[in-house]
């Protein structure tokens, strides 16, 4: 089995900040607030967080800040439930979370509630509604198909609100498991290809179902190193394909999940370093 | 070209190129990004002259853009210069025309004098004019699918509203997967589908949209969520027009999960829109109903034979099982009839037994020369594990199953060792 390649993916996640004149990176800097906290909190998980000047980064997402309080993906653009997530969690992660007007951010929040108790992602409404499936997993909209990321965020904000007990732990985790194909990699959903993502939305959805024995982790370990680029840093969606910020991420978490040597460990309702929760938890 | 050389004024004149293309060919239906050496071979395969002016080609040495025949094709060596300016003008403009609607927002009617509206209108058509060419290349940015939404929600107008879906056609014919098109989509069709009557027409092509973006992008998870979510607005009759007229496309896409998942969303749309109807109809609904679940059974089985060892078959063939046994049981609860409820039951065994024969003729593993077979032992047989495990009837209908679960307990190790894990699933071991 290989190795992580810990020195590369430090120097590969500083590189992309860097880059930021490419035709790619600025058909994708509405999302820079997502690609904050997928490079922070995996430097974070491989102890290397100091490396990063931590006012630079704060002083950026607080410009990031709407007058509404939610905050948005980059300076000037609209705000959305789902930057403000990445904003709050990279506070945390950086132990800055007094910089925030909580009570305005939460306004925010709760703001976007519906009636039905469902959430809209910003004021034009798009619900990302979460529903059962007869398989025993979740999906985007009522009646939209069993996804594996769907599933997480669904089993994660169960978890989160202590009401797992409305879960068929079996059912779904039977879905779960079969999931994992010959190479030891994950798919999202049926007649997929593994993809190093899923490594933490299947795997962190077993964790939290406590079905996590029915998937082969060794084999899920040597998938997910078989990912890396070993020569330039960065972790790909599967063996020999370009990495990008998001799959580094999502494989070292995975990694952590999987109490490989080395890395912090993560919690897998919140996707944030199990220290950075204790702080927050226990400060109250 | 180093990238570094475009300067201000250039990138502004490469935007004003685009746009004007845009402008003068409002029927363009693909976009590509395309290499430079590409458009001399693009230029040839046209038999284009060095003469510019006819047959709307812009210009016979434009190596950044060529149009002709409502495609669009750019120069790849122009995309950051080109993606700067436009975003760069967009958010200028956006800027601009959010503090001027504050501004007439706050003021009173009176003062808001032609000056000031007639500002507004042109910031308007500069956000509308820079949002669709940032769009075109960076088809995620929300901000500027949201001040689409800002704008043509202030104007209410069916034919702005009919445009956006255009706009989002385009931008999926290059971009199948999304996620920011798919979605003002449906914020468009709410706001047609809240005024305009021509909706059952609006919901007919945005049907026949899904399924051509889903035959160029397979197992296209937004688009058939997009389909999904059109089948709130069906009625009983649409589902059921729906799911006769997708079947042939299913059984040709056996790979596609989403498809048959959309096939699973339709009959339980269909169910779902059988009850609360008078006392009369209820029951030739439910024979509807039946035989509905019924041949998507029988398809299921012939395209399992045909097509050996598809996941996405073998799962659907799970909902489809749960459904029949839902109705067979309720049938078997609501008869008043002792006759007709031994008739019940005796369906209920026929069907297991159908399965039972089904596992058998798909458990032999013919050769390992692919992988094929050695994949449909496994899913036939974690199959009806399944089914035993979720359906309660199952588990009561004693020594025959027992019979049955020993074979299968050799099948499955034969065929996924992996799994056998599912053999402790308590439902099971507390029966036996």
């Amino acid at each position: 089995m290989g190795e992580l390649a810990v020195d590369k993916h430090v120097h590969y996640i500083l590189s992309v900040e860097k880059r930021k004149d490419s035709f790619e990176s600025v058909v994708m800097d509405h999302l820079r607030m997502n690609g904050a906290y997928w490079g922070l909190t995996t430097l974070d998980l491989l102890g290397k967080l100091d490396i990063v000047n931590a006012d630079e980064v704060i002083s950026w997402i607080m410009k990031c800040q709407h007058e509404s309080g939610g905050f948005a993906g980059n300076i000037g653009h609209d705000p959305h439930i789902l930057y403000t997530l990445s904003a709050v969690q990279v506070l945390a992660v950086s132990n800055k979370l007094d910089v925030l007007d909580t009570d305005k951010v939460a306004a925010y929040i709760t703001g976007l509630q519906n009636e039905d108790g469902s959430f809209s992602g910003d004021m034009w409404g798009e619900v990302d509604t979460s529903c059962k499936n007869l398989d025993g997993g979740f999906g985007c909209t009522p009646g939209g198909e069993s996804h594996a990321g769907q599933i997480f965020c669904c089993v994660g904000a169960l978890a989160i609100t202590g009401s797992l007990h409305h879960v068929d732990k079996d059912l779904l985790g039977w879905w779960l498991c079969e999931r994992q194909v010959k190479s030891g990699g994950l798919n999202g959903r049926p007649e997929k290809l593994p993809d190093v993502c899923y490594s933490w939305w299947v795997l962190s959805s077993l964790i939290m179902i406590d079905r996590v024995h029915w998937i082969d982790k060794e084999k899920l370990v040597k998938f997910i190193l078989d990912c890396q680029d070993v020569k330039n840093g960065g972790i790909s969606d599967r063996p020999d394909d370009a990495v990008d910020v998001f799959h580094t991420y999502f494989g070292v978490a995975g990694l952590s999940l999987l109490e490989y040597p080395g890395l912090k460990a993560i919690d897998p309702a919140y996707a944030l370093p199990v220290d950075v929760i204790n702080r927050i938890f226990f400060s109250r | 070209m180093n990238e570094n050389s475009w300067d201000e004024n250039r990138a502004m004149d490469l935007l004003n190129q685009f746009e004007a293309i845009l402008e003068s060919d409002p029927l363009i239906d693909e976009v590509g990004f395309i290499h430079p050496s590409q458009f001399v071979t693009l230029s040839n395969e046209c038999g284009e002259s060095g003469d510019s002016s006819e047959d709307g080609a812009f210009g016979p040495k434009n190596t950044k853009f060529w149009n002709r025949d409502h495609k669009l094709g750019i120069s790849t060596e122009v995309l950051l210069p080109l993606c700067k300016a436009a975003k760069s003008a967009f958010m200028d403009a956006l800027k601009q025309y959010k503090n001027l609607c504050s501004f007439s927002d706050n003021n009173h009617e009176d003062e808001n004098i032609m000056f000031g509206s007639l500002s507004c209108l042109s910031f308007e058509s500069e956000v509308m004019k820079h949002g669709r060419a940032v769009l075109l290349l960076s088809c995620d940015f929300g901000t500027a699918w949201n001040s689409r939404k800002l704008v043509v929600s202030k104007k209410q107008q069916l034919s702005m509203l009919m445009d956006e879906l255009l706009l989002s056609a385009l931008v999926l014919s290059y971009s199948p997967k999304s996620e920011q098109a798919w979605s003002h989509r449906r914020w468009v069709i709410k706001m047609i589908a809240g005024k305009h009557s021509n909706l059952q027409d609006i919901m007919a092509k945005e049907s026949e949209l899904v399924e051509k973006i889903a035959e160029r992008s397979k197992m296209n998870y937004r688009a058939w969520n997009h389909r999904c979510w059109l089948v709130s607005y069906m009625t009983r009759e649409q589902m059921l027009h729906e799911l006769k007229k997708s079947r042939d496309w299913a059984g040709l896409h056996v790979a596609d999960n989403s498809c048959f998942h959309y096939r699973r969303r339709l009959i339980l749309g269909i169910s779902e829109n059988s009850c609360c109807k008078q006392e009369g109809e209820n029951s030739s609904y439910d024979v509807e109903n039946y035989q509905i679940v019924k041949e998507e059974l029988d398809l299921n089985e012939v395209l399992i034979k045909r097509y050996i060892g598809r996941e996405a078959l073998w799962l659907h063939r799970r909902f489809l099982s749960l459904c029949m046994i839902r109705h067979l049981t309720t049938m078997h609860d609501i008869s008043c009839h002792p006759e007709q409820k031994t008739s019940m039951d005796n369906e209920i065994n026929i069907f297991l037994d159908n399965e039972s024969c089904l596992l058998n003729y798909c458990s032999t593993i013919q050769d390992t020369e692919f992988e094929d077979f050695k994949a449909q032992a496994m899913y036939s047989a974690v199959y009806f594990l399944w089914l035993i495990t979720q359906i309660p009837q199952f588990r009561e209908i004693d020594l025959q199953v027992k019979l049955r679960t020993e074979n299968l307990k050799t099948i499955l190790h034969e065929a996924c060792p992996e799994r056998s894990f599912l053999w402790g699933f308590p439902d099971l071991n507390g029966s036996f």
